[in-house]
């Protein structure tokens, strides 16, 4: 009588079994380790807006904390508008960002707490050489602005808007306001929807107009040959960065710990002063203002002070 | 110093690049190819309706998802693993182990979808073959899927092709943090970005040459399953 | 086993009737050949035999006792006494040896190097061993195919159109195989084939199929050399004449009905004639060729087979003729059933018995 008999194949299943299950456990202890790396508590995530990011001056500071704290800082850089939606999301400790009004809504609805002043930098407005607004050495952006809505409409200019919801097309936006203009749809105002590298790199192909950080300004300078800074130096065009801890409360999985230390040390007279010391092309950058209560009041931190004493009493690594 | 740093950067960004996609490819070949494989040798086909309606269903649904863009997986992952999405309390956010999820995602419909039809086409004749020769279910499925081994082989290779060059989606769900998830890709954008070429084009050497390797793999698979 | 019965067999694919009440038995021995045209149902009652297929209704016994069809452990056991060979040649991407040696290896059996080294020497591929299979010429790959059916010994040998794809040589050292191990070690064969010499040469018995049908069983006597011709029309342009010699030493033969066909052998007196349908050439306007004969005639039947269009060519209003074209030239010529077109072959193609 026949039977089936299996010795042929049970070679070949078994091997295959075999390879199968060592991948498996392969794969499993790598997972293992990496999920043992990723859920170490002595992370610090911090989300920011690519315009800091692409200075380098995290890069800078970032060493400085982690030799005197041993935490590392993952730093994801994002536009403000993002950056400020992760945290609300809990998927960062704290924030770094320049935008007060996103900042305000972010604080009043409860998300993030101890709001406050760290630093400033200030933009510019920068066009092509040849000028054709007319705007070179004015003080004052608002003039500047309306000139080029009028040169342009006349096809003589043109304006390249970052259209991110970053700070800095925050800033933009709120200098049209004034003017009443509502600039859409028009030929010479092109929304890039990029970041500032990217929009420095077109006004200079295009010869347009644009308003940028002067960080990034002063890092792609020497490759944007057509461009020139035609106007700087108004109160409206300085530009103050803001940290804010997500609320514990509300996210009590993140390491509220260690994003208090950070934003502390960040605030410390050794923070300012390394912030102060960050040179780029033999300029200064970004200014210190957490312990300048009257200049951080001027630029929309009305409780610098109280904020700044809150955050000196703390004492998060004893 | 900085030349010190610079190759110890790009030496990371590599390997974390191999590490994301060599594991993502590696788990979707061990998902893919079994279910590949199943649905190839066509088990649902006759008898009853329904079964064959299941059939058309997985199938067009693999073929679905072999076209997603890689920028749509990686925000639903992004949704699914964010701190208030449902696996948020993974807490796998802005870590490789999220990239290799986004990336699994991309990869493993185009395993399924590759080793389907390299099976799918070889199925009926060699099934039927090693049947006939007296082969028991098993072992006729074990032989179709040895005969379709060069069909598998290439679509491991074109997963892995698809999840090193891809950019969008473990941008969302990696983050791009330096020494933790940048990748070749996500360090590209970022470098372009800030105007440090001499990194970027490193980087670009380093993917280009990823990809001549993947590529001359695939045709070396392709002339040989031509000459037979 | 070596005695099979089939009992009232029908076959249905998707509402599409293959088989319709097949029955024979074939003694234990015997060389069985089912001769019939393309479509005939020839392939799919091998296939049933070779439980591959479950037939929709009907029985088949083997060695006296009826298959069940539902049974896994059944189908596998009795397959692996029956051997088959498939008109489309598959074999595996491995070695020669690995490729004979394979039934044997999933029977469980570890000592197979000389059964399969005796087995390729059968088949005239002594040395071929290491060889991908993959690389072989078509009749080497289909030798190697009827050596993998062979190497187990089975007691039921089922081959389909064996020889169909092969040049002489090749078709008949395949012959020659397959008449020696019917009559050395007594295999019981079924085997289809639509060549007609093929069954005076080797069959013991031979059915006609046509349309799912059995039209004719008996043997080459019996039918091919019956008075009354009616009885052949299921089979494809097989005509009954006489023939006489001409002056240029070929012969023409006239099968009624004032059609005289010539051919190229020399014959006098009754002969049984074929004309393979893949030999004739379809034209719509007369030709002028080197084809010995031309008839004009009306389409009286189309049948789509595939990539193939097979069409009932009615000459002189009485004579049917099949034809085969390539579904492409048929949509080109814009034939249709009543279209009036002219038919061609050589003298060489026709085919005495």
């Amino acid at each position: 009588m026949y039977t089936i008999k299996h010795n042929g194949n049970m070679k070949i299943v078994s091997e295959t079994l075999a390879v199968f299950l060592v991948l498996v456990v392969v794969i499993v202890s790598v997972f293992a380790y990496e999920w043992h790396i990723c859920s170490q508590k002595s992370i610090i995530a911090l989300a920011t807006t690519t315009s800091t990011y692409d200075s380098g001056l995290l890069e800078y500071l970032m060493p400085y904390f982690q030799e005197k704290y041993g935490i590392a800082v993952h730093i994801i850089s994002v536009g403000t508008g993002q950056a400020i939606e992760i945290a609300r999301r809990g998927d960062v400790d704290l924030v770094l960002v320049h935008s007060t009004q996103l900042e305000l809504e972010f604080v009043n609805s409860g998300c993030g707490v101890h709001r406050i002043g760290v630093m400033y930098n200030d933009f510019v407005i920068i066009g092509p050489a040849n000028d054709p607004a007319g705007i070179s050495g004015l003080k004052n952006a608002t003039e500047a602005f309306r000139r080029i809505a009028e040169e342009g409409a006349k096809n003589n200019a043109k304006f390249i808007s970052r259209a991110d919801k970053s700070g800095t097309h925050m800033l933009e936006l709120s200098i049209w306001k004034k003017l009443n203009l509502r600039p859409l749809n028009k030929t010479w105002y092109v929304e890039a929807g990029s970041g500032m590298g990217a929009v420095l790199r077109m006004a200079n192909e295009m010869n347009a107009y644009t308003l940028t950080d002067r960080a990034t300004w002063l890092s792609f300078k020497n490759q944007l040959t057509n461009l020139r800074v035609l106007v700087e130096d108004d109160v409206v065009l300085l530009n103050p960065y803001a940290i804010i801890l997500v609320n514990p409360e509300k996210y009590p999985k993140r390491n509220y710990e260690g994003a208090l230390m950070l934003a502390k040390w960040m605030i410390s007279e050794e923070g300012q002063n390394l912030i102060a010391s960050f040179k780029k092309w033999g300029e200064t950058l970004f200014k210190p203002m957490a312990r300048n209560i009257e200049l951080a009041q001027l630029l929309g931190f009305p409780e610098q002070e109280k904020e700044l004493a809150w955050y000196d009493m703390q004492e998060p690594w004893v | 110093m900085y030349e010190g740093i610079f190759w110890e950067e790009v030496l990371n960004i590599t390997l974390l690049s191999l590490k994301v996609s060599g594991l993502a490819t590696l788990i979707g070949a061990l998902i893919g190819i079994p279910i590949g494989t199943f649905l190839g040798l066509r088990r649902f086909k006759g008898k009853r309706t329904i079964m064959r309606f299941v059939d058309v269903i997985m199938k067009t649904i693999v073929n679905t998802f072999m076209g997603l863009p890689p920028v749509v997986v990686g925000l639903i992952v992004y949704l699914l693993l964010t701190a208030s999405g449902p696996l948020g309390w993974l807490g796998l956010l802005y870590t490789p182990m999220a990239m290799i999820m986004t990336q699994l995602i991309i990869v493993i419909p185009i395993i399924i979808g590759i080793t389907m039809s390299a099976v799918g086409s070889i199925e009926k004749s060699i099934r039927e073959k090693a049947l006939s020769l007296g082969a028991t279910e098993t072992q006729a499925a074990l032989l179709v899927l040895r005969e379709a081994r060069m069909g598998v082989l290439s679509s491991i290779i074109a997963a892995f092709g698809a999840a090193i060059s891809e950019v969008g989606g473990i941008m969302i769900t990696g983050g791009n943090i330096r020494w933790w998830t940048r990748t070749l890709t996500t360090a590209i954008v970022i470098e372009t970005e800030l105007g440090n070429f001499t990194m970027a084009l490193t980087l670009g050497a380093i993917l280009l040459t990823i990809a001549f390797i993947i590529n001359l793999a695939l045709t070396i698979i392709q002339v040989k399953g031509a000459r037979e | 086993m070596s005695k099979v019965e089939v009992k009232s067999l029908f076959k249905e694919y998707s509402g599409r009737q293959v088989l319709k009440g097949i029955t024979f038995s074939v003694q234990k021995g015997e060389f069985f050949v089912l001769l019939g045209p393309n479509g005939s149902g020839k392939t799919t009652l091998l296939k049933i035999l070779d439980l591959l297929e479950e037939p929709t209704s009907g029985e088949v016994w083997l060695n006296g006792e009826p298959v069940d069809y539902s049974s896994s452990k059944e189908r596998v056991m009795l397959r692996r006494r029956i051997g088959m060979v498939f008109q489309q040649t598959v074999l595996f991407n491995m070695s020669v040896l690995d490729n004979v040696a394979y039934p044997l290896k999933v029977r469980g059996e570890r000592n197979f190097e000389q059964k399969v080294k005796s087995v390729l020497e059968l088949v005239q591929l002594k040395g071929f061993e290491r060889k991908n299979a993959l690389t072989l010429s078509g009749g080497e790959a289909q030798r190697v195919a009827i050596a993998q059916a062979l190497v187990t010994e089975p007691e039921l040998l089922l081959l389909d159109e064996p020889t169909a794809n092969l040049d002489p040589k090749n078709a008949s050292i395949v012959e020659e195989v397959i008449s020696h191990i019917n009559r050395e070690k007594e295999i019981t064969i079924i085997m289809t084939t639509h060549n007609v010499s093929q069954v005076e040469n080797l069959a013991d018995r031979v059915a006609i199929l046509d349309g799912g049908r059995m039209e004719l069983l008996g043997t080459f006597q019996e039918i091919f050399r019956s008075p009354s011709p009616n009885k052949n029309l299921a089979m494809d342009n097989i005509f009954h004449g006489v023939s006489r010699i001409t002056n240029e030493g070929t012969s023409i033969i006239d099968i009624g009905d004032g059609v005289h066909i010539e051919a190229a052998f020399k014959r006098v007196g009754n002969v049984t004639i074929h004309v393979p349908p893949e030999d004739i050439i379809l034209s719509k306007y007369p030709l002028i060729s080197s084809a010995r004969n031309t008839f004009e005639g009306t389409i009286t039947q189309i049948t789509d087979i595939g990539h193939i269009v097979r069409l009932r060519v009615k000459v002189m209003s009485i004579k049917d003729f099949i034809v085969q074209v390539t579904k492409r030239s048929f949509n080109e010529m814009q034939l249709n059933i009543g279209s009036k077109v002219y038919i061609a072959f050589k003298a060489s193609s026709v085919q005495a018995n």
